[in-house]
């Protein structure tokens, strides 16, 4: 007996398949196998001095030094939306009344071969995220993406654990959040740093140094990945120890304050 | 080596569709999410044939790990089956 889920799945399937043979039969969508203009105008300002181009982003990798330098602005305000969507979550779980230390559950975690292999994963995480990070002008990768994959280390730490162990370590709310916020206003020192000296809002070179001690910077797009870097991992961290508060201590926090209205 | 790609691309597309088919019709809605995150992971591959390493850096950190977490969290906090 063969279910429909399944049947309808294979008929999907088949179209599928049937459908991309006619397309290549047909050749209608050749692949692309030239660079395009468009992209060798950033191949050819991004990095490298030759010619009449005297003055480049100093990154190698392309993709960042759009995203941080020539379409810096977009990006700007991406981060400050980001800002406040997770200070949106935050303000619709937060916790005044309850008393969070009070009601501390006894939670045992997950199995042994879970925590042990958690121990190892999160050392990991962290330094795969740092280095998609502070690589972000070399190779593929920058702050957005480092900071979302340094999240994973401590959701699986609460996961396997519980949050009470996080917080035992030192890694509360209010550090989370301070971390973030302060990484935040350092971005905009960044950008406003150009502004005030002279140059335009966000200019990258050559008002940062390209190189420091003999090591590719790229000027302000290793500061703003790092910043990146924080903010978003401490954001996303945050998001997760408010979601993980169990549902008792909203229903004591309810309570107080109906108790309060009378 | 162009037909290579070609084929792991159309096998992953179908992979992916298959995921996210199990997904909407599935009632279990944890083994939902599980799909879910089966049919981010064959995304993922898709975009690294495609070649946009930066899109599936961020893309498989937020649609496998903080996504899943977020509906996970999302579901203990409501019940677990979909009610017809």
């Amino acid at each position: 007996m063969i279910s429909l889920r399944i049947l309808v799945f294979l008929i999907m399937f088949s179209s599928i398949i049937f459908s991309s043979i006619i397309l290549t039969i047909l050749d209608i969508f050749p692949p692309q196998k030239d660079v395009r203009p468009l992209g060798k105008y950033y191949l050819n300002y991004s990095y490298f001095e030759h010619g009449n181009i005297t003055r480049t982003a100093k990154s190698p990798e392309a993709v960042t030094a759009i995203v941080w330098d020539y379409r810096g602005l977009d990006t700007l305000f991406e981060t400050t939306v980001f800002f406040l969507a997770v200070m949106g979550g935050l303000t619709l779980f937060r916790v005044e009344k309850a008393d969070l230390s009070k009601t501390r559950i006894k939670y045992i975690g997950m199995t042994m071969i879970v925590k042990q292999a958690t121990k190892i994963l999160a050392v990991l995480i962290i330094a795969v995220s740092a280095s998609i990070a502070l690589h972000g002008h070399l190779t593929p990768g920058g702050g957005f993406q480092g900071g979302t994959a340094l999240a994973i280390a401590p959701l699986l730490v609460l996961a396997a654990y519980s949050k009470y162990i996080l917080e035992e370590h030192g890694l509360t709310y209010l550090k989370a959040i301070l971390i973030r916020s302060i990484s935040l206003s350092m971005i905009w020192i960044v950008v406003l740093m150009p502004a005030l000296n002279g140059y335009n809002l966000m200019q990258n070179q050559p008002f940062y140094p390209g190189e420091i001690f003999n090591q590719l910077i790229s000027g302000s797009l290793f500061f703003y990945n790092l910043l990146e870097y924080l903010a978003i991992g401490m954001g996303f961290t945050a998001v997760f120890l408010y979601l993980s508060i169990p549902e008792k201590i909203y229903l004591e926090e309810l309570r107080s304050i109906e108790s309060e209205k009378g | 080596m162009i037909i290579l790609h070609l084929i792991m691309l159309l096998v992953s597309s179908i992979l992916g569709l298959f995921f996210a088919y199990m997904a909407i019709t599935e009632k279990d809605l944890l083994k939902a999410i599980g799909f879910s995150a089966g049919q981010s992971v064959a995304y993922s591959l898709i975009f690294y044939i495609l070649m946009a390493p930066d899109v599936l850096l961020a893309y498989i950190a937020v649609s496998v790990g903080v996504y899943t977490a977020l509906l996970v969290f999302t579901v203990s906090k409501t019940t677990r089956y979909e009610e017809d």
